[in-house]
């Protein structure tokens, strides 16, 4: 899987690139619109993740040369502006995704595996890790092949969990990811705590193993025992 | 009241004073001459009364004439020998009315005692010369009158237009548009400069508003590209396997304080572009159902704090405003009812057709309630809370024209916003 990553920043471009490669994706960085758009006349990318804010250029005209010559393109919009505006003008020329600045890296990557597997399999595959079993489309989980029944914040845990496997996530993300951006009070961290306890006692009631690993003071990580 | 009214009204006022005052002298002079010509003639008689009398020392009282007529009345006792000119009135013979006469009276000697003289004219006729005259006169003053008014209104109409024409253009014209604002032009050079002038104007309040606009977007750009660094370092920092507890202790910190700092930029560059007005969409909502649509997405915490929610509804509350304004709005406001609620309290949302309230149980405010929305001001000292909640919900209700109010009975707080 390759990806496209434009962004001027140097350094929030070399985390983004050491991030996902980890995960095993192939990434290229362009720092400049104009590298940006030489690279994608030249290469094909499955993802691209483009910031709007260029020094020579708007990410938008970058957008809309990829639709007119790669529409298969997966396109994930991040930037530090915030308004609706902009939002809609993203998905209105085609981008799957805006993501604004600051973001999570573990939700950039569960973003960006959801669009890939969008893109591939039109949502109609199955993610398997060990002995876990997602069926996507009919959102139902299965372990070890026995079905179990979770709530809507417990699947997209779960889901989460799975996009980022081995990765250390901070509880500020899981909350992020599950409520989005307007809870910000203290009590979502223990409504986190709550969800994670109730996910990882489903999974451990069907035979699975303990995945869920609490790291002290930061968050949890899915990994296997 | 309108320059043209105010103008004509004035127009009026002022020449129909000076119509009445010329009318007046006008029918004075007139009266004064005529006057002067019946007495000099009246004079004129006297003498060849005189004359005569004094060649034939006597006098045959046998006009029978209305006219020139003379009456010689013999005097007894004393008398003032003076010439006295009076106007007095003489009934017709014949149809019983009474007629104007203007009278000299004067005293003389016939054969040698005393008579009193007096001459008459009659006035009909210069009565009747007086009034031709008068009403000639009003109706030709008072057709002068209208006809200038008429005129001056046409007239100041005309040239007025184009003052009329810029002020309607300058009362549709949005500085946050990128339309320049286009006064009518006209021969009259007050009105081109005064377009000049409100053009300038115009364009230097959209430029100002664009930079200003252009200058809020970028500091959010500049602040949060960093922050965003930082919180992509600390996530990949975190991953290394080998971290002591003191060190997951910093970054948790360092994680906190940049989340911190972008929340709060997010906020203050928030209440920025609302004070600048840079949310012009405007849209009517209906402002109770959006809040009971916002609580959904709320249930978790609702639940989880156990929070029982009610609802009143006596009409929805209808605003034309900014769809995303009332969100940030509803938001906020729910927000606060819950943060500031304790386990197991109580979230109630009221709505009429010209209010909305939220209220939730909590502990009494420690301080001023009137100081409950200012900016930075925290009940609790809790890290989590920012302090802008409040100031951008009163922010937003004083920028689309709604009030605002707090009120507290133990155990319950409310806020009411209303038309």
């Amino acid at each position: 899987m390759k990806i496209l990553v434009v962004e001027d920043e140097k350094g929030l471009a070399e985390s983004i690139t050491d991030y996902l490669s980890r995960e095993g994706f192939v990434c290229e960085v362009a720092n400049t619109f104009w590298q940006a758009d030489e690279k994608i006349s030249l290469y094909q990318y499955d993802c691209t993740i483009v910031d709007l804010t260029l020094p020579d250029g708007n990410g938008f005209d970058i957008i809309k040369t990829l639709k007119k010559i790669a529409a298969a393109t997966g396109i994930i919009i991040i930037s530090a502006r915030n308004t609706l505006e902009d939002k809609l003008k993203g998905l209105e020329i085609g981008s799957d995704d805006y993501m604004t600045k600051p973001f999570h890296l573990s939700e950039l990557n569960a973003r960006v595996k959801s669009l890939i597997r969008r893109r591939n399999f039109g949502g109609n595959n199955d993610m398997t890790w060990k002995d876990i079993r997602v069926n996507l489309p009919a959102r139902k989980v299965f372990i070890k092949d026995i079905e179990t029944t979770l709530s809507k914040k417990e699947y997209d845990l779960l889901l989460y969990f799975l996009s980022n496997i081995d990765v250390a996530l901070t509880k500020e993300s899981i909350a992020e990811h599950l409520w989005g951006d307007n809870m910000d009070s203290a009590d979502s961290l223990d409504m986190v705590y709550s969800h994670i306890k109730n996910l990882r006692r489903k999974i451990v009631e069907k035979g699975g193993k303990d995945y869920i690993q609490s790291i002290y003071g930061i968050g949890y990580k899915f990994t296997a025992p | 009241m309108k320059l043209l009214e105010k103008a004509s009204r004035i127009y009026l006022i002022a020449s129909l004073l000076i119509y009445v005052a010329v009318g007046i002298a006008f029918y004075w002079i007139i009266n004064f001459m005529i006057y002067d010509e019946v007495e000099s003639r009246l004079m004129v008689e006297k003498q060849d009364f005189e004359t005569y009398v004094r060649a034939n020392d006597t006098w045959s009282n046998n006009s029978y004439f209305v006219e020139n007529k003379i009456e010689v009345v013999p005097v007894f006792g004393k008398f003032d020998n003076k010439v006295a000119f009076t106007d007095t009135l003489i009934s017709n013979r014949y149809d019983e009315t009474a007629d104007p006469f203007r009278q000299l009276t004067f005293y003389t000697l016939i054969g040698g005692s005393p008579y009193r003289v007096a001459i008459r004219k009659s006035m009909i006729e210069s009565y009747k010369l007086i009034e031709a005259i008068s009403v000639a006169m009003i109706a030709f003053l008072g057709l002068l009158l209208v006809s200038t008014f008429l005129f001056h209104r046409v007239l100041s109409g005309k040239l007025w237009k184009p003052f009329y024409d810029s002020l309607a253009r300058i009362k549709d014209f949005d500085w946050t548009k990128n339309k320049p604002l286009e006064t009518v032009r006209s021969e009259i050079t007050e009105f081109n400069e005064l377009g000049d002038v409100m053009e300038k104007m115009a364009s230097k309040m959209q430029h100002d508003y664009r930079s200003l606009r252009e200058f809020t977007e970028n500091a959010s750009h500049e602040i949060q590209t960093p922050l965003a660094l930082i919180n992509a370092r600390v996530e990949q920092f975190i991953q290394s396997k080998d971290l002591g507890e003191n060190h997951t202790y910093w970054i948790e910190e360092i994680y906190h304080a940049a989340r911190r700092m972008s929340r709060l930029n997010q906020g203050l560059l928030l209440l920025a572009k609302i004070e600048n007005q840079q949310f012009t969409e405007q849209e009517e909502l209906d402002l109770s159902e959006l809040a009971l649509n916002k609580l959904k997405d709320f249930e978790d915490i609702l639940q989880h704090k156990d929070i029982r929610v009610s609802l009143q509804s006596a009409g929805s509350f209808r605003k034309v405003m900014s769809p995303a304004l009332a969100e940030i709005l509803l938001t906020n406001l729910i927000n606060n009812a819950i943060r500031h609620n304790y386990t197991g309290g109580e979230l109630r949302l009221e709505s009429g057709v010209d209010y909305l309230q939220v209220s939730n149980t909590g502990n009494p405010l420690k301080s001023e309630p009137e100081r409950l929305f200012e900016r930075f001001k925290k009940e609790s000292a809790g890290a989590e809370s920012l302090g802008l909640g409040l100031a951008i919900v009163k922010q937003i209700c004083d920028n689309c024209e709604l009030r605002i109010s707090y009120r507290y009975e133990e155990p319950v707080h409310s806020i009411r916003i209303m038309l």
